[in-house]
C-alpha cells in the first residue's frame, strides 16, 4: 500500500510516497504503528506519550481525517484507499 | 492621554487643502478600540458611513496599534482602513514587513488622509512630521519602480515605501497598497481609494527606536511567555521546525486539496487533484526557494523568496508565492504552472492589485468560456497561463474586457449575464477555503464585515487542530458549533488586529498572552474576558458602520454554488454548506437580528451612549 507524506514529514521519510507491505484487514491504528516502526523519528511527530495521534496530526483515508470516520482509527483500510499523513499545517 | 505605549500622535492630512495637523488620540477611543483596526474603524464612523468610497470625503487611514514596532513578537503590522470601493463596507487590510514599525519609530500611531490632491503626491514621514510632496515623477510607474525610485532618492537605510501601482491610479476597484515590493495590504480596494485621492506613496524614513512598555516589570515576563509559545516545537510557528516556518503559508495547498476544501475552477470543484502538489509549498521548497526573509520582530519567517530558474520568467525573484494568491491564480483558474503563478503574483504586486481578488474575474471568464456565455468577448480556457498574464495587464490598465473585470467579480459575472458565476460575499471574492469542506469558513465568509474573508475568523485553526498545541479541534464537516466558533475567532482576531499583531500569532498565542502584553505595554489591567469583550465591541462597531451604510437584514449570504451544488471530490463528497443553520446559531451568539446590531447591544458595549 502507498502512503503519502507531506510537509515536515517528507524529509524524515525521504520521499513524497512510501510503499508499505501490509496484510489484509489492517486498521488505521495498525498502519500508523507500522509507519512509526519503519521510521522511528516519526513517532514523536505523530504520537503523544500515550501512543495516540496528536490532535494536530492528520491521517486521511480518502480525504477524511481518520478520527472522524465511524470507526475512528479502528477503521479497516480497504484496497485502493488513498492514505495521506500530514503534520500540523495552517497558514492563510 | 494617560495610557502609555502609544505615541499619542495622529497626522490628519487634508490633500485638498494641502495641510497636515497633528492630534492626540481620544483616550476613550483608545481604551475602547485599542488601535490599528479598531481605532481606524472608529475614525471611519466619525467620518460618516454614507460617504462615497471614491469621493474626496472618504477617509484613508494608515493605522498602527500599541504593540506595533515594539519588542512584541510579530508586531510589524499596519492596518489600512477605509470604506471599500469594492464592497461598500468598512474595510481594513494589513501588511507586514517594516513600514508599520518605521511609522511608529517616526513618532506616529497613524496617518489619516482625506480630500483629493490637485496633482499626484506622496507623503514623506520623518521625525514626527508629515510632508506632502510632488509625486509626478512616479505617477504611471509600477510599485517596483516606485520603490526603487524612492530608495535612490532617500537611500535604502531605514526606509520603507508603501505604494500603489497603475491599478490604483486607474481605479481598479480591488487595487491595493504594496509595502516594500511584495507585502500587500491586499483586500478591499484600499489602493483604489489612494488613486482616487492622487496619493501615490507613503515614504517613511525612521531609524529603529523601539517604544518602551508603560509597565516594564510586567512586560518582560509577558514578552518572554509569548515568545516561548511561538518557539515551542509543537507549534507550526516554531522556527525551522513548524510547517508554517519551513514551507510558508503554501503548506496548506496539499491538505485542503486532499480533504476536498480547495475551491478549484471557480469553485466548480473542491480539489485540484494531483495538480495541487505542483503549486504547493513542498514543491516550491524543493525547486525554487532561495531565501526566508522575515518581518519586524518575527522569528517565524513565513515569507518565502523564490527564483524562477527556467522558461519565460527565468531570473524572476519574488517573495509572495503564498497560499492565497497561489490558489487564486493557480487552482482557481486551473493553472498548475508554478513559475507562471509566481509571475502572475509578481505582476499583481507591481500593478498593485489584490492577488486574491484578481483570480476571480479571470476564473469567471474561464467558466463563462466553457459554458459559452462570453457573447463575443473572446474567451480563455482553464489553465491558459500565458493568456492570464496578458489579462492581468489588461485589468490593471482597464483595456478591453479588462475594463469590465477591473470593477470586480460581481460586475464581470453580470456582464456575461450570469451573476451566479461570482463566488463573492458583499462583492468580495472568497479566499482559498471551500465551505463545503471546511464549514466554519461558510459562516465566517457570510458574516465577515469586509466581504468574504478568511482572516476575520480563521476557523481552520480549529478545523485543522492547530490552535495552540491542538487545544481546540473540531470536525471540518460538522456545522454545529461553527456559529459560536466563528464569533469567538472574530472577537479574538479583532483584538489582535488592533494591537496590531500578525494573525499567525494565534497559532501559538492565545487571549491570555495578548492580554498580558497589551496590559504591560499600555499600563492597564486586562483579562482574557476583557480581550474578548473589546474584540466583540470592535466587531459590533464594524457591523454598526455597515448597517448605517445600508447593509441591513439578509446581507449575510454565500454564493448559491456552495449551498446547492454538492462537492464531488473525496473528503467532502456529497456535502454542501449548511449556512442557514450556522447563521441562526451565530446570530443567537451575537445578539443580532438577522445581521443587524440592535440598539441595546450597541449600548451594552458602549458604542453609543
Amino acid at each position: 500500500m502507498q502512503v503519502n507524506f507531506y510537509a515536515t514529514l517528507r524529509p524524515i521519510v525521504g520521499s513524497r510516497t512510501v510503499e508499505f507491505d501490509l496484510g489484509e484487514n489492517i486498521t488505521v491504528k495498525q498502519l500508523v504503528d507500522v509507519v512509526v516502526t519503519r521510521f522511528p523519528r516519526l513517532r514523536e511527530e505523530l504520537l503523544n506519550a500515550d501512543g495516540n495521534l496528536y490532535p494536530h496530526v492528520h491521517v486521511f483515508v480518502n480525504g477524511r481525517d481518520a478520527p472522524y470516520l465511524p470507526n475512528g482509527v479502528e477503521t479497516l483500510i480497504q484496497p485502493g484507499d488513498t492514505i495521506d499523513i500530514f503534520p500540523a499545517v495552517a497558514g492563510g | 492621554m494617560a495610557l502609555g505605549g502609544y505615541a499619542n500622535r495622529i497626522a490628519h492630512v487634508d490633500l485638498t487643502a494641502g495641510t497636515v495637523e497633528y492630534r492626540g488620540i481620544p483616550e476613550d477611543w483608545a481604551r475602547k478600540y485599542v488601535g490599528a483596526r479598531g481605532l481606524g474603524v472608529r475614525y471611519m464612523l466619525e467620518n460618516g458611513p454614507q460617504v462615497d468610497p471614491l469621493s474626496p470625503d472618504n477617509l484613508l487611514c494608515f493605522m498602527n496599534g500599541p504593540l506595533t514596532g515594539t519588542e512584541a513578537n510579530m508586531s510589524g503590522r499596519m492596518a489600512i482602513v477605509t470604506k471599500s470601493p469594492l464592497t461598500g463596507t468598512v474595510t481594513d487590510s494589513h501588511h507586514g514587513g517594516w513600514s508599520a514599525a518605521r511609522l511608529r519609530w517616526a513618532g506616529f500611531d497613524g496617518v489619516l488622509v482625506k480630500g483629493k490632491a490637485s496633482s499626484p503626491v506622496y507623503l514623506f514621514i520623518q521625525d514626527g512630521k508629515v510632508e506632502i510632496r510632488d509625486a509626478s515623477e512616479v505617477w504611471g510607474k509600477g510599485v517596483h519602480d516606485t520603490v526603487r525610485f524612492f530608495r535612490e532618492r532617500y537611500g535604502e537605510k531605514d526606509l520603507s515605501v508603501i505604494a500603489i501601482g497603475q491599478a490604483g491610479e486607474n481605479l481598479v476597484r480591488f487595487a491595493c497598497w504594496v509595502n516594500e515590493d511584495d507585502r500587500a495590504s491586499g483586500r478591499g480596494g484600499t489602493g483604489c481609494v489612494g488613486g482616487s485621492k492622487l496619493l501615490k506613496a507613503i515614504v517613511i524614513k525612521a531609524p529603529k527606536k523601539m517604544p518602551k512598555a508603560a509597565n516594564l516589570e510586567a512586560w518582560k515576563p509577558a514578552h518572554k511567555r509569548a515568545l516561548a509559545t511561538i518557539m515551542d516545537e509543537r507549534n507550526i510557528t516554531s522556527p525551522r521546525k513548524g510547517g508554517l516556518s519551513v514551507y510558508g503559508t503554501n503548506v496548506l495547498m496539499n491538505i485542503t486539496s486532499a480533504m476536498g476544501a480547495l475551491p478549484t475552477k471557480n469553485s466548480m470543484l473542491t480539489s485540484f487533484g494531483p495538480s495541487a502538489e505542483k503549486i504547493s509549498g513542498e514543491y516550491v521548497k524543493e525547486h525554487i526557494l532561495v531565501d526566508d526573509p522575515t518581518c519586524h520582530a518575527c522569528p517565524v519567517a513565513c515569507k518565502k523568496e523564490v527564483e524562477i530558474k527556467e522558461g519565460p520568467w527565468k531570473g524572476l525573484r519574488m517573495e509572495s508565492l503564498e497560499y492565497e494568491p497561489a490558489w487564486s491564480l493557480g487552482a482557481n483558474c486551473g493553472n498548475d504552472d508554478v513559475n507562471t503563478v509566481a509571475k502572475l503574483i509578481d505582476l499583481c504586486n507591481d500593478y498593485g492589485m489584490d492577488a486574491i481578488e484578481t483570480g476571480h474575474p479571470i476564473s469567471i471568464y474561464m467558466e463563462a468560456t466553457e459554458r459559452g456565455y462570453t457573447n463575443g468577448d473572446g474567451g480563455l480556457v482553464w489553465g491558459d497561463s500565458m493568456g492570464m498574464v496578458e489579462l492581468v495587464r489588461k485589468i490593471a490598465f482597464r483595456e478591453g474586457i479588462g475594463n469590465v473585470m477591473a470593477d470586480g467579480a460581481d460586475a464581470t459575472a453580470r456582464h456575461f449575464g450570469h451573476p451566479e458565476l461570482a463566488m463573492t460575499v458583499k462583492g468580495q471574492g472568497v479566499p482559498a477555503y471551500d465551505p463545503r469542506g471546511l464549514k466554519g469558513m461558510g459562516v465566517a465568509y457570510a458574516t465577515s464585515n469586509r466581504g468574504a474573508c478568511h482572516l476575520r475568523a480563521y476557523t481552520p485553526a480549529a478545523e485543522l487542530g492547530v490552535t495552540p498545541l491542538g487545544a481546540l479541534k473540531v470536525d471540518p464537516l460538522a456545522w454545529k458549533g461553527k456559529g459560536e466558533l466563528t464569533k469567538l475567532f472574530q472577537d479574538l482576531h479583532a483584538f489582535s488586529d488592533s494591537l496590531d499583531l500578525c494573525k499567525f500569532s494565534a497559532f501559538a498565542e492565545g487571549a491570555e498572552e495578548y492580554a498580558a502584553q497589551y496590559a504591560a505595554m499600555v499600563g492597564v489591567e486586562c483579562t482574557i474576558e476583557d480581550v474578548l469583550k473589546i474584540g466583540e465591541r470592535i466587531y459590533n462597531l464594524e457591523r454598526y458602520y455597515n448597517n448605517l451604510a445600508g447593509f441591513r437584514e439578509g446581507s449575510d449570504y454565500l454564493p448559491a454554488r456552495f449551498l446547492k451544488e454538492p462537492s464531488t471530490m473525496p473528503g467532502s463528497q456529497g456535502h454542501v454548506c449548511e449556512l442557514d443553520e450556522m447563521l441562526a446559531e451565530y446570530y443567537a451568539a451575537r445578539g443580532w437580528v438577522n445581521g443587524v446590531v440592535p440598539e441595546s447591544k450597541l449600548r451594552e458595549l458602549g458604542i453609543i451612549e
